[in-house]
């Protein structure tokens, strides 16, 4: 965890997640891509996990916390975030899916700060728990955060993780499950359900904490007293896709549709 | 020596000198691994029956710092993870070591499933992959120590039992990746793994009618020793070759000196392969039997072949 003091302040947090979701919105119109609806639903998560300093995701040191994007396409999100923070040029994400970018529709490791290439749903939980592992086999103190979706839940790989991880008791691994409710094409309901989904993780020997993903009280509130049983942790955020601009929120089109003509004063209207 | 036996001692001694050395199986042992297991138990982990998060454990532990080895049937450990190996080992370049044990048909009596005849095709088309395929304990070691210092994700594919040594103890030349075992004017025999030793029988069957057979060894198809290679074969000034392999005859060693003759405007070489067709046995058997139903028993590469060779004339 993080030895600088901890930004506590919800308004600071706020305004900051206003910031980063109208340079998304920015950056996915100038590239005319990007999945807008999921980059939304986690970006109050995603700016929690990186501005309130709970926890150490400085480059510079090698046993720093670790955060892995498995749920890939939210990676507008995570891009903002991370030139925000210094890690490469802000001017560098109007290259966002242009030729010759490194910022591409998924997360890449030749980012900096991005430690495994994701997009592939149900692949970055696996990673993290290898993670996770490597620190208890050399006891050392750093935590591995890893952000799924819902319907990457779909996906067998998650579940071989979420398995090993319960049965090796790796209590520095922390998931976040960004529940948007929606997948690409339906909701989660209607294609398949995902719920109970504290009774499935709690059965495979995880502790569960149930949040609003949207609330930053809940939020720091969370990582901030993550309990220290023998158990990982996965964190259910319950989140809004589209969330922060209105004809979006819940709207299954959003998934990945670029906002045009009126949508756009529209939007940023709204986020500012 | 088993050539199994030859690749866990060789990882134990690895081990044992270096506590970042950790061996991830999924739930597949073997006899010579259970000193590892025994003494090194904080340096093995047998994930369970999980080749998809294998690989993602071993991606994991090998960005925080760990030198990491997995083991598995290799029909299991390239074709169920191969998204893996593809997205957190070839393209992110983790220097993680995939044991496949079983390429081919060493696992004929357990079917179709547990065939591996497609390994070297598929893991071939990986940037920076690197694919070892020994052909005996000596070469075997050398590998293990090889990989170990790898800075690529390598892939080795192992067969069963005590294999004839075709290498000297000191031999020292392994990272040639190929080697000319035998020297000859009428036939160059190109071949890996298993069928290097039934080209070693092959040569022995042609020259009772004066044949005379070169035989070149490739033990790491990828990156494969061009250089080396096309000296080897315009030295020898064969114009007829042949390849032998335990794979599919698409994309496997047939299919590479195919790609090496017409990449290098070689003219004049005539080039027969001798593979696994593309279709499936109906019926089941051991590995001879597969071998004859595929037309890799020796009677029948031996009858092709001067058949081939006549044609020439």
């Amino acid at each position: 965890m993080n030895k600088e003091t901890v930004n506590l302040d919800t308004n600071y947090l706020k305004n900051k997640a206003n910031f980063i979701r109208n340079k998304v919105l920015d950056m996915i119109i100038l590239a005319n891509k990007g999945h807008i609806g999921g980059a939304f639903s986690c970006t109050d998560i995603i700016v929690s996990i990186y501005y309130s300093n709970i926890f150490n995701f400085n480059p510079k040191e090698k046993e720093r916390d670790k955060f892995i994007l498995s749920k890939g396409h939210s990676c507008p999100t995570l891009y903002v975030v991370l030139a925000d923070l210094g890690y490469f040029p802000v001017s560098e994400l109007d290259t966002f899916c242009k030729n010759d970018t490194r910022l591409e529709g998924h997360p890449d490791i030749n980012i900096p700060g991005i430690d495994v290439t994701t997009g592939s749903l149900g692949q970055g939980l696996s990673v993290g728990s290898g993670m996770a592992l490597s620190a208890k086999l050399d006891n050392k103190d750093f935590k591995t955060i890893v952000l799924i979706g819902d319907c990457e839940c779909h996906e067998g790989s998650i579940w071989e993780s979420v398995m090993f991880s319960g049965h090796h008791k790796l209590n520095n691994l922390i998931v976040i499950l960004d529940h948007n409710k929606q997948c690409a094409t339906d909701f989660e309901e209607d294609i398949i359900n995902i719920t109970p989904i504290t009774d499935k993780w709690k059965a495979f020997n995880w502790d569960v904490v149930t949040i609003n993903g949207h609330s930053f009280d809940e939020l720091l509130n969370c990582f901030s007293t993550i309990k220290n049983t023998q158990k990982p942790t996965i964190i259910i955020a319950e989140t809004i896709k589209g969330k922060g601009v209105s004809f979006m929120e819940k709207e299954l089109i959003w998934h990945h549709t670029v906002p045009k003509n009126d949508k756009i004063q529209i939007a940023k209207n709204e986020l500012r | 020596m088993d050539i199994r036996d030859a690749l866990f001692d060789e990882l134990y001694n690895i081990a044992k000198n270096d506590s970042n050395v950790i061996l991830l199986t999924v739930d597949l042992g073997s006899f010579s691994l259970d000193k590892f297991k025994k003494d090194l138990k904080n340096q093995y982990i047998n994930i369970g029956v999980a080749e998809q998060n294998l690989v993602g454990i071993a991606a994991g532990l090998t960005l925080t710092g760990k030198n990491v080895f997995i083991y598995g049937i290799s029909a299991f450990v390239t074709s169920r993870c191969f998204e893996q190996i593809k997205i957190n080992l070839s393209y992110m370049n983790l220097p993680v070591k995939i044991i496949g044990s079983g390429p081919g048909f060493v696992y004929a009596n357990d079917g179709v499933t547990h065939n591996s005849t497609n390994d070297i095709a598929i893991m071939r088309t990986l940037p920076n992959m690197v694919i070892y395929s020994p052909c005996d304990a000596i070469t075997m070691s050398n590998i293990a120590k090889m990989s170990y210092k790898s800075k690529n994700p390598v892939y080795i594919r192992v067969d069963k039992g005590e294999l004839p040594q075709l290498y000297e103890n000191n031999y020292d030349n392994f990272s040639d990746g190929l080697s000319l075992l035998k020297t000859g004017k009428d036939l160059l025999i190109i071949t890996t793994g298993i069928m290097t030793h039934q080209a070693i029988k092959l040569s022995e069957k042609l020259k009772l009618i004066n044949i005379d057979v070169g035989i070149i060894d490739i033990y790491r198809i990828k990156p494969l020793n061009k250089k080396l290679l096309l000296t080897f074969i315009k030295e020898s000034k064969i114009k007829n070759i042949i390849t032998l392999e335990e794979h599919s005859i698409i994309g496997g060693i047939g299919s590479i000196i195919s790609e090496l003759i017409i990449d290098n405007e070689i003219n004049n070489i005539r080039l027969k392969r001798f593979a696994i067709s593309d279709k499936y046995s109906e019926k089941h058997g051991n590995r001879e039997w597969l071998h004859s139903f595929y037309g890799l028993d020796i009677e029948n590469i031996f009858n092709e072949t001067i058949k081939w060779l006549k044609y020439n004339d």
